[in-house]
């Protein structure tokens, strides 16, 4: 293959696609406009672009100002923010906090039938005293309230133009306020925008954006390498040189802002032991797969809190590798040998297949008997619906909001995706206690406890933190996110022109 | 022609049936493997958000109301609309027609064009370094996966020798690399089948004949052997034809090219039942269309079919 990569340099050298244009790779297309309508990252990767949220996260995982240029919590219950003036929506109607208010109303409306109702539901209410100012007065406190806004279903959409042209021409020909507009969409082909030249946050670094979904990872890659598209997703570590050696392409990455796990998903002996849980993660080599498996792309997480979330624990150490411990646990929690079932998608996630067989084979240096069940994605996903998986499961839990209350009650509070059978009253009361409560050294205090406890019962078991990598021309400077956002501005995209 | 009409009114009732059963068949299949409403909502979305979006799909009526209602539908010609994209579902799909026609008739056109002179070719020299090598590169064409090949193509024709772009529809280059993976398997096949049908006429006696009468070689093979020979021929042409239509999965992802292949495969794993049995009965409908113009095709060249 050396001799290929030599030839296929002096190819790309010849070609570099059009600097006035940028031209995205994503592994599937887009499936809405209307960015109410869905959750998933390809979409959100677009809406974050056509659309402004009041608040936006930046690549270093703060909130900023968006369209809201200050905001603040009145008394607990009671977020105020302060809109940019001037505002102008694609079509030229100014944005409002009317517009606001009807697009935060839609969200959790049960007759709009959207697909995004559990963000925004805390709200009781929302008042605009005047055009500029919102405010959003919640059910209980809500500490996340802010961060909320800079998620999913807090993009700000024009009420006057969509109660005009209805839901489905809306999406058909969506109007938003951000740095592109929309110009035209060829399902399966080409999303085409164009740069917003009134944008508030100035024209950013090229005339046009575009989406294009180019499925196959080796053509992906290629596309890139020939500069047919200048940025690329979903790069697995194992194809990396390919990017970072050729002369004009690169890598980023991003550690993502999640964690990739194990739920014990039953109760079924021997998972209903605590000794033997800690065996199952004390029996996993965790540096091993990083360095081996994700060529050190990744790190070894500590709790059940990301790395870059808020509240997360540095003094912790990372999760430790002791297989004499484990068997010594194994021993105590009296295990019979019975069969571990770890069920998992393959290509789910980056190297799910592969995490799942190394982690079969290090169990059974410890005397662990777990055999590897591969799942169709819409039956795994059936599965997480019904909670019917046979012992453990493989899972991406990413943390919403960058908070754990996002990661750790979200997922383990009754009733959780990942609440099996899990149940602490000191973690759940603690879970609820910080939940609502807007005094962050209650909430600090609270989350470290539950790292702790979490660690303790093991419900979830945390394996790695995985680096995200993306693909790029040389001469395009953007960063990755962690959220898997991409959020094109003035500010964070630069083209080198020669 | 009386006996023609009658062939004629036989295949089309044949063809409605077939298309019927087509349907019935996706409709008790996709039903069978799984629910949609997990795949459109957040993993922690609550229960009754899912009760509630179930509904208004119609998915909590029995299956036999729901397979009245969606057949009902279907002969109105109106297959629902996509749960997905949120427009109907025919629509969706109507998009993608062309795209794929494109690339099955690309790839046809690769095939017959390559395939048909290479098999009668093969089939008069017989045992010829010519023949061997023809039939080699045809086994391996029908052998070899194809997304083997169209990798391989994508890393030779476009990153190294930078002929083609690597993937995307456009103008006519961008159609190269899809049609001749797409066509691989079609074009070795067609020259198998072509060059067996040939040389099974050429030992038969009326070529002795014309041969023996001083008939010229090539009026021999192209009067005599191919009208003969063409029966075969155009039933793998014709089979073929639907498979590059209906087949074209593997190279539309590969190609990220917008056809309906890929769509459906898409629909599949999203459970969006109403494009994947649009997708369905487009295909269906393209292939029994066609099987219906080769019987029409043998009807026309072969009267004994007729009766």
């Amino acid at each position: 293959m050396a001799a290929a990569e030599g030839l296929l340099v002096r190819v790309a050298g010849a070609q570099t696609a059009t600097k006035n244009t940028l031209v995205v790779g994503q592994s599937s297309d887009i499936s809405k406009l209307d960015p109410h309508l869905s959750t998933t990252v390809n979409d959100i990767a677009v809406t974050f672009n056509l659309y402004d949220n009041l608040l936006s996260r930046h690549h270093d995982g703060k909130l900023y100002a968006s369209a809201a240029t200050e905001w603040k919590l009145v008394n607990p219950t009671t977020w105020q923010f302060k809109l940019r003036p001037g505002l102008k929506f694609h079509n030229g109607d100014p944005l409002t906090s009317a517009d606001v208010k009807f697009s935060f109303e839609r969200t959790y409306d049960p007759k709009a039938k959207v697909n995004v109702m559990s963000v925004l539901n805390t709200i009781d209410r929302i008042e605009t005293p005047d055009p500029l100012t919102v405010t959003i007065v919640t059910k209980k406190p809500d500490p996340l309230l802010a961060a909320r806004t800079a998620f999913y279903a807090g993009q700000i959409m024009p009420k006057a133009y969509f109660e005009r042209v209805g839901a489905d021409e809306f999406n058909a020909k969506p109007i938003g306020s951000g740095p592109v507009r929309f110009v035209s969409w060829v399902k399966d082909d080409r999303l085409v925008l164009d740069a917003n030249k009134d944008y508030w946050g100035g024209k950013i670094d090229v005339d046009q954006i575009v989406f294009r979904p180019v499925p196959e990872l080796s053509a992906r890659i290629a596309a890139l390498l020939k500069g047919e598209v200048d940025l690329i997703t979903k790069i697995p570590p194992d194809q990396m040189d390919r990017v970072a050696k050729a002369p004009n392409t690169k890598i980023e990455g991003v550690l993502y802002g999640g964690l990739y796990c194990l739920s014990v998903a039953s109760q079924k002996p021997p998972l209903d032991s605590k000794p033997f849980r800690q065996a199952m993660s004390l029996a996993i080599d965790r540096e091993a797969i990083v360095k081996e498996l994700w060529r050190g792309q990744g790190a070894v997480p500590n709790s059940f809190v990301v790395k870059g979330d808020n509240h997360y624990d540095p003094s912790l150490p990372p999760l430790p590798y002791d297989p004499n411990r484990a068997k010594q646990l194994i021993k105590e929690a009296n295990y019979k040998g019975e069969e571990l079932v770890i069920e998992t998608g393959v290509g789910f996630t980056v190297m799910d297949r592969e995490m799942g067989e190394v982690i079969v084979s290090m169990w059974k240096d410890v005397g662990i008997n777990a055999k590897l069940e591969l799942l169709e994605y819409s039956v795994y996903l059936q599965k997480i619906r019904e909670k019917s998986f046979k012992g453990l499961r493989w899972t991406d839990p990413t943390s919403a909001y960058n908070d754990p209350d996002g990661m750790m009650w979200r997922h383990l509070a009754p009733g959780g995706p990942n609440a099996y059978w899990f149940r602490n009253p000191r973690f759940d009361e603690l879970g609820n206690a910080a939940r609502f409560s807007v005094d962050e050294k209650l909430r600090d205090e609270a989350y470290k406890e539950m790292a702790r406890l979490e660690l303790e019962y093991l419900p979830i078991i945390p394996i790695l933190q995985p680096m995200e990598l993306y693909g790029l021309q040389k001469h395009v400077d953007w960063k990755p996110y962690a959220n898997q956002m991409m959020e094109f501005r003035r500010f964070n995209l630069k083209l080198k022109r020669a | 022609m009386q006996g023609f009409a009658g062939f004629l009114t036989y295949r089309l009732v044949r063809m409605l049936i077939a298309l019927w059963s087509v349907v019935t068949v996706v409709f008790v299949v996709m039903r069978l493997s799984g629910d949609p409403v997990p795949l459109l909502l957040p993993p922690d979305a609550p229960i009754a958000e899912m009760e509630r979006l179930r509904s208004e799909m119609g998915l909590d009526r029995p299956i036999y109301v729901q397979y009245g209602v969606f057949i009902g539908q279907v002969i109105k010609g109106d297959f629902g609309r996509s749960i997905h994209f949120r427009a109907s579902a025919m629509s969706v799909v109507w998009e993608r027609v062309p795209a794929t026609l494109e690339l099955a008739f690309a790839s046809f056109l690769c095939a017959i064009v390559v395939a048909i002179p290479a098999g009668i070719l093969s089939a008069i020299r017989r045992g010829s370094t010519y023949d061997t090598i023809v039939m080699g590169v045809a086994l391996v064409g029908q052998a070899a996966p194809t997304f083997y090949i169209g990798i391989m193509l994508i890393l030779t024709c476009s990153l190294w020798l930078g002929l083609f772009p690597t993937s995307g529809r456009g103008d006519w280059r961008h159609l190269v690399l899809p049609a001749v993976t797409l066509g691989a398997f079609a074009m070795a096949s067609i020259a198998r089948i072509t060059r067996s049908a040939v040389l099974e006429i050429l030992r038969a006696d009326f070529i002795r004949t014309a041969r023996a009468k001083g008939l010229p070689e090539f009026w021999t093979i192209a009067k005599h052997t191919m009208r003969n020979a063409a029966i075969p021929i155009i039933t793998i042409v014709g089979l073929q034809l639907g498979n590059l239509l209906g087949g074209a999965v593997v190279t539309e992802t590969i190609f990220s090219w917008p056809g309906i292949g890929r769509l459906a495969i898409q629909s599949i794993y999203s459970r969006d039942y109403p494009i994947v049995q649009s997708c369905v009965f487009m295909t269906a409908a393209m292939f029994v269309v066609l099987n219906f113009l080769v019987d029409v095709a043998y009807g026309i060249l072969d009267p004994r079919i007729r009766r």
